[in-house]
């Protein structure tokens, strides 16, 4: 067959006909979960055949799934009259062959339905399970254990460039999940700085700039929507409009077989009967090819590893086992550091996101706020929440005394720093009862913190003080009554009202800080002890503490 | 946007430097998506002496679907469909061959080189194809024919 082939330099072979087939791929060759790739075996043709299933070949070449409306009716028509026209002729066409024509063309001439979003939304991993609740037993096993490790998945439109856009929108929102706005310029630059590669490996920088500018173009935005939070909508409707997201994947490809063809001692002994131009030409480059095994290896290569990525590919296929095989592509040696991980399940000629709990972007913010108790799976607390509620998520910084009841109403809608009135404009009435609270308590508390956190309390002397002045001009007359009425316990009446289980979760709690007063958690806790000082504390360990001070003192 | 872009890259660079035996020009000012291009047969073959009007029609997702070529001169060859839209697919030209790097002047380069050495496997036009094959004196003389009547 090959020898048909270089009769013309134009003549190109359909990608699917390569007998290239990567070690282990077979394995996961599933026809009937796969009707895109089902193909029928063209015998191989006799020499006296050769003329004929040249023609055949013509008319494969002719009828690839997605582009058969690109080929005017009336060829086609002539195709298939010139095509009986030979049969009739009988020359070598015995009818089995002939038959076996038709139902190649019919095959190949098969056009799965694509459809859904180009990217879609993040969902639940069960969905999938439920998908193949009545498929074989292998795949309901393997679905169901699914869910265990990956929480959830995002499908890609199965267009042959799933895989590549698949990876391609990982690698952009491992980034935003990274968090890190340096990264981005950082990538910029390594990924500008691979220009060159491209250009020594042939590509016209005139062309390669269009493709390589919109992903550029991309990292900028993402990095600006770090900062207000709309990081995530920015890249989903990025990779939803058809025609940019063809000049990301198409930068992709780009860089992929430049570097292949740049680095041919990595690849060259994967590749069965072909080089790598031929490979990058006929695999990579045209729009319609799908990722394979070794371009996913270079694209980790050339774009994740030296990112700090991790990929990680599940293969959901017959293969026997209860769990789907996967796959892990460290980022080895190209990156001493890690910033995340892109997950994709692979069905047999499709690729799709999935992610594991952690990759997912954070729940809530990692000190909880009172103020944001219902929180909602995926979306970004950390950049939604307004500058007051934020300020009264700092721990140190919360004016929100356990002790002084009337901040209780007030201090939902107070602006901590907005306000500094000094104290000779409070009205009197309503500093009394501010002083009245339980303020020597306090003091004492926060004069005998242990020595080992004295760093982390403010002035001891000042805080009260700083309290009463800062806030006292938001204690209204209403947050005074509210003082009167709710004397017994002025936090359990807050729409603000913690749920109970939630302080158990508050991280960045070590024991100092849980016994604090400055730990608001204790608002729900009517059996709350501050820590106290007690003198045998400082004597019953003399070595560590009792040097400290000495030292310190 | 991007996509004109490329075109005016493309435009810039085809009319600085034509390729051998092309005259392109945009068809209407206004469009840049419709290139008229004036292709001389080649040498050493029949189609010499023949002016061969081509359309060039660049869809609006281009470079990312390959241009639409079109013979408005008829032409007897195995690659172009002898019917009044003178279609040619081939090679690159195909959708899932095409290739975003490709630039119209390489496609014009190919497009000249099927008309010196046609592609009879790759026909649409097996008839002609087959009269390629098997007598390729007639085959010269239909074309040469063809040339004086319609390509002048």
């Amino acid at each position: 067959m090959a020898s048909q082939h270089q009769q013309s330099s134009y003549h190109h072979f359909h990608p699917q006909y390569y007998v290239y087939q990567p070690a282990g791929q077979q394995l996961y060759h599933d026809p009937a979960f796969t009707p895109r790739e089902y193909r029928l075996q063209v015998p191989q043709p006799t020499p006296e055949q050769q003329q004929h299933q040249a023609f055949l070949t013509g008319l494969n070449q002719g009828s690839f799934r997605p582009q058969q409306q690109q080929i005017p009716i009336r060829v086609r028509q002539q195709l298939h009259h010139a095509r009986v026209a030979m049969a009739s002729e009988g020359q070598h066409a015995g009818p089995s062959e002939e038959e076996l024509a038709e139902m190649q063309k019919l095959s190949n001439e098969y056009e799965p339905e694509v459809k859904g979003p180009l990217v879609g939304h993040r969902q639940l991993t069960t969905n999938i399970t439920a998908e193949y609740a009545s498929a074989d037993p292998v795949y309901i096993t393997k679905t169901e254990h699914l869910p265990e490790k990956y929480s959830h998945y995002r499908t890609v439109r199965g267009d042959g460039a799933c895989g590549w856009r698949a990876i391609a929108f990982g690698y952009f929102e491992t980034l935003v999940h990274c968090g890190d706005a340096n990264k981005f310029l950082e990538e910029e630059a390594r990924l500008c700085s691979l220009g060159n590669t491209c250009t020594a490996a042939g590509y016209d920088q005139m062309l390669y700039e269009d493709f390589a500018d919109e992903s550029y173009a991309l990292l900028r935005k993402l990095m600006t929507g770090l900062q207000d939070g709309t990081a995530e909508s920015v890249l989903f409707e990025a990779f939803n409009d058809d025609n940019l997201q063809n000049y990301i994947i198409t930068h992709m490809r780009t860089l992929t077989s430049a570097w292949m063809k740049t680095h041919p001692q990595d690849y060259s002994s994967w590749l069965l009967g072909q080089t790598i131009d031929q490979f990058c030409d006929q695999m990579i480059m045209p729009m319609t090819s799908e990722l394979e095994n070794l371009s996913l290896t270079a694209l980790k290569d050339v774009l994740l590893a030296p990112a700090g990525i991790t990929l990680e590919v599940v293969y959901l296929d017959r293969s026997p086992g209860v769990a789907a095989n996967m796959h892990r592509f460290d980022p080895g040696t190209a990156a001493s550091f890690d910033i995340g991980h892109i997950r994709v399940l692979y069905r047999p000629g499709h690729y799709d996101i999935m992610y594991m709990p952690q990759d997912l972007p954070p729940v809530s913010v990692p000190v909880q706020t009172y103020l944001q108790y219902a929180s909602q799976p995926y979306h970004e607390p950390a950049y939604d929440i307004s500058m007051p509620d934020f300020m009264t998520a700092i721990p140190g910084m919360s004016f929100a005394n356990p002790h002084q009841a009337w901040v209780g109403s007030s201090y939902a809608d107070s602006d901590f720093f907005g306000s500094s009135a000094p104290v000779q404009q409070c009205p009197q009435p309503i500093s009394a009862p501010v002083i009245a609270a339980p303020q020597p308590q306090l003091q004492a508390a926060s004069v005998y913190v242990p020595a080992a956190t004295a760093h982390l309390v403010p002035p001891p002397t000042q805080m009260p003080e700083e309290l009463v002045i800062r806030t006292v001009p938001h204690a209204s007359v209403s947050s005074h009554e509210s003082f009167a009425l709710h004397t017994a316990g002025p936090f359990r009446s807050s729409q603000w009202q913690l749920q109970a289980n939630l302080s158990q979760h508050t991280p960045l709690q070590t024991s100092i800080f849980r016994n604090s007063h400055f730990n608001t958690a204790h608002f729900l806790n009517p059996d709350f002890q501050p820590e106290e000082w007690h003198p045998e504390d400082e004597y019953v360990t003399p070595n560590a503490r009792g040097s400290k001070n000495r030292s310190s003192g | 946007m991007a996509a004109n872009k490329r075109i005016m890259k493309e435009l810039g660079e085809i009319n600085t430097n034509p390729p051998p035996g092309c005259a392109i020009r945009l068809a209407k000012e206004d469009d840049i998506n419709l290139w008229d291009v004036t292709m001389d047969g080649p040498q050493d073959s029949p189609y010499t002496g023949g002016k061969f009007h081509i359309q060039i029609v660049l869809p609006k997702e281009y470079p990312f679907k390959p241009p639409v070529l079109t013979f408005r001169t008829k032409i007897y060859h195995p690659n172009v469909t002898n019917d009044d839209k003178g279609a040619m697919c081939l090679g690159m030209l195909r959708a899932d061959e095409w290739k975003p790097p490709n630039k119209i002047v390489d496609v014009l380069k190919l497009v000249r080189a099927v008309l010196a050495a046609p592609q009879p496997d790759d026909a649409v036009e097996a008839g002609i194809a087959n009269e390629f094959k098997t007598d390729r004196k007639a085959f010269d003389k239909t074309a040469q024919d063809w040339v004086k009547k319609y390509a002048k």
